[in-house]
């Protein structure tokens, strides 16, 4: 038995898991509709793809806010997961799953999918028809992705880096690298069956003044991680930084580096997206400025030129919101991408320059570690502060950079800790900048910079 | 001097902790931040291996309120900290409450001084106060 069946037969050996009937699902991934593969919708498209996010705990609750979503006419279909499943704790998810069936009322943030089984969930994804992303946040997302490709779910978000360093304070950082690696392999040992399997990396990670190079780096990190294992679509993203001439040059520097660097290890015939994430910072509790928020989001994502949008609601400041709302938001965009035309080609060299200097310096940084795997000179990188992402939470994360906005609220490093910054990019970043003032007024300004939208 | 911060119990909210860091560093003060989603003990753990004479804790979501009631009774089984200077700060309820009505209740667990929804320099500023009077800065 190879050794990747080995450890698929451990995961497996679970109370809580469905009986797996392999050559099955093997069958159902061979023979299943193009329409469910957003790689194949990607190939085919003639606009920006539109999707939402979304998910509830029971089967009905879940159909009833697709059927809103299709009728507010979305391109792909979310699936969010429940935070119990996030941790692997199976049990408690089937327990808050039954509360939320029997009373009426959500007792879980998502759709709890291991409990409800492949067999189940591929009834209402079929029925639908329209591809399907999965959006979770797990470290150990195995069961889940075998779970989620069953039931005809070809699109999986995260990755060790994106879906740990934002969310977790102490959970193994090597771990989570093994554990990705599984879920890398399966999605192309599928992807060899019918249209690949697509990967997106989250790029917003805390989505508090990250800036574009450590975005940008750990970016393309997942998807070298990714393409290494055999992976052949995949989506870099990030998110709305608040100044868009930033979020123009981080469209283009990222377009040309994910491929320069896909090439670099043989895997140019990979096909690489660019996803770009409705403002993923504290938003107003003004519900009509929430939606003007959105708009000019929309605006920006068409000025990048991503191949997808995910879309935010004007719920969002007040919590989980209605399918009434979240179908509203999918309406709204669809309508403004409808009549976005003619718009200009912005082109900032200056910046795109010092932003590829950067994210060369830090690659290079990381591929000179003298481990001999990728996954390890990344773990290495975080560990030693050659990657530190800004108010990340987690223990082995370095917090020694700093970022503040300038003037034209574009994100700026004024301390780069152990990153190495090249020089005449740091005195660039800098520069933008007012540093004459004390600590206490560049902490007042941070916490400005943050809530900046609101 | 030495000061012990971080956000206490399973609260995960990590930018203010970072922002305290930060501020308490440019005002001289040699920080040990034990970041989010730490327990009672490891502060007290933190405190006693520091040496720290501050424990400046910190809270978003609101559930220092349900930790805070272990506090003396956690602090007696540990010797030598009868000197230590108590502060808590951020959103000290579930929901919404009346600060006059928190602040005594935090004094009554323990704290020497309590911030709820306080601006953060405003904080620090009565904190270095606070310690000049003590006659400890």
């Amino acid at each position: 038995m190879s050794l990747l069946q080995e450890e698929r037969e451990i995961i497996l050996s679970n109370e809580y898991v469905d009986n797996f009937d392999f050559a099955e699902v093997e069958e159902f991934v061979r023979n299943a509709s193009k329409d469910l593969f957003i790689s194949h919708h990607f190939k085919t498209k003639t606009k920006m793809l539109v999707q939402p996010r979304g998910g509830f705990p029971t089967y009905k609750k879940q159909f009833a806010l697709n059927e809103f979503f299709v009728n507010a006419n979305v391109d792909v279909l979310p699936l969010t997961i429940d935070s119990n499943t996030r941790l692997n704790d199976y049990a408690t998810a089937k327990k808050m799953l039954r509360l939320s069936e029997e009373n009426d009322v959500d007792m879980l943030n998502g759709y709890p999918l291991v409990n409800h089984g492949y067999r189940t969930t591929r009834k209402m994804i079929t029925h639908f028809n329209k591809p399907v992303s999965l959006r979770h946040g797990t470290p150990d997302a195995r069961l889940l992705i075998e779970t989620a490709i069953a039931s005809g779910i070809f699109e999986i978000e995260g990755g060790p880096i994106t879906y740990l360093l934002p969310y977790s304070k102490n959970f193994p950082l090597d771990k989570a690298f093994l554990y990705w690696k599984y879920v890398e392999k399966i999605c192309a040992n599928y992807s060899r069956l019918n249209e690949p399997i697509n990967r997106e990396s989250f790029g917003p990670l805390t989505a508090t003044l990250v800036p574009p190079a450590i975005t940008i780096t750990i970016q393309l990190l997942e998807m070298l991680l990714s393409l290494e294992e055999g992976v052949k679509s995949f989506s870099v993203s990030f998110s709305q930084t608040g100044s868009m001439n930033q979020d123009i040059v981080m469209g283009a520097v990222i377009r040309k580096l994910s491929a320069h660097y896909a090439k670099e290890i043989g895997c140019e015939d990979a096909s690489i997206h660019l996803v770009y994430h409705q403002w993923m910072g504290a938003f107003p509790t003004n519900k009509s400025f929430a939606e003007q928020l959105i708009n000019m989001s929309t605006v920006i994502a068409s000025m990048v030129g991503a191949d997808k949008i995910i879309t935010k609601t004007r719920e969002e400041a007040s919590g989980i919101p209605t399918k009434e709302a979240n179908a509203a938001t999918v309406a709204n965009t669809q309508y403004t991408l409808g009549i976005l035309n003619g718009l200009p080609k912005i082109v900032d060299e200056e910046e795109e320059e010092i932003l590829t200097l950067e994210v060369h310096a830090i690659m290079e940084a990381v591929f000179n570690d003298p481990a001999d795997t990728l996954w390890r000179k990344v773990f290495n990188s975080i560990k030693s502060g050659i990657i530190d992402v800004p108010f990340s939470p987690h223990i082995i994360n370095h917090n020694e950079m700093i970022t503040i906005r300038d003037a034209k609220k574009n994100i700026r490093i004024i301390k780069r800790g152990n990153v190495p910054i090249p020089d005449r990019c740091y005195e660039y970043e800098k520069a933008q900048c007012d540093l004459s003032k004390d600590t206490t007024s560049i902490v007042n300004d941070i916490i400005h910079d943050i809530g900046i939208m609101q | 001097m030495k000061v012990v911060t971080g956000v206490v119990g399973n609260d995960i909210h990590v930018v203010a902790n970072r922002l305290i860091e930060l501020s308490l560093n440019a005002r001289g003060f040699e920080v040990f931040n034990l970041g989010v989603n730490t327990y009672l003990e490891e502060f007290f753990d933190a405190v006693v291996e520091t040496g720290a004479e501050v424990l400046l804790i910190s809270s978003l979501n609101g559930e220092a309120e349900g930790w805070s009631r272990e506090i003396k009774l956690l602090k007696a089984s540990y010797k030598n900290l009868d000197n230590l200077v108590m502060m808590i700060g951020g959103n000290l309820v579930v929901g919404s409450g009346d600060a006059d009505e928190i602040v005594p209740k935090y004094k009554n667990y323990g704290f020497d001084l309590v911030f709820h929804q306080v601006d953060l320099n405003t904080g620090l500023d009565t904190l270095e106060e606070y310690l000049k009077q003590r006659g400890m800065r």
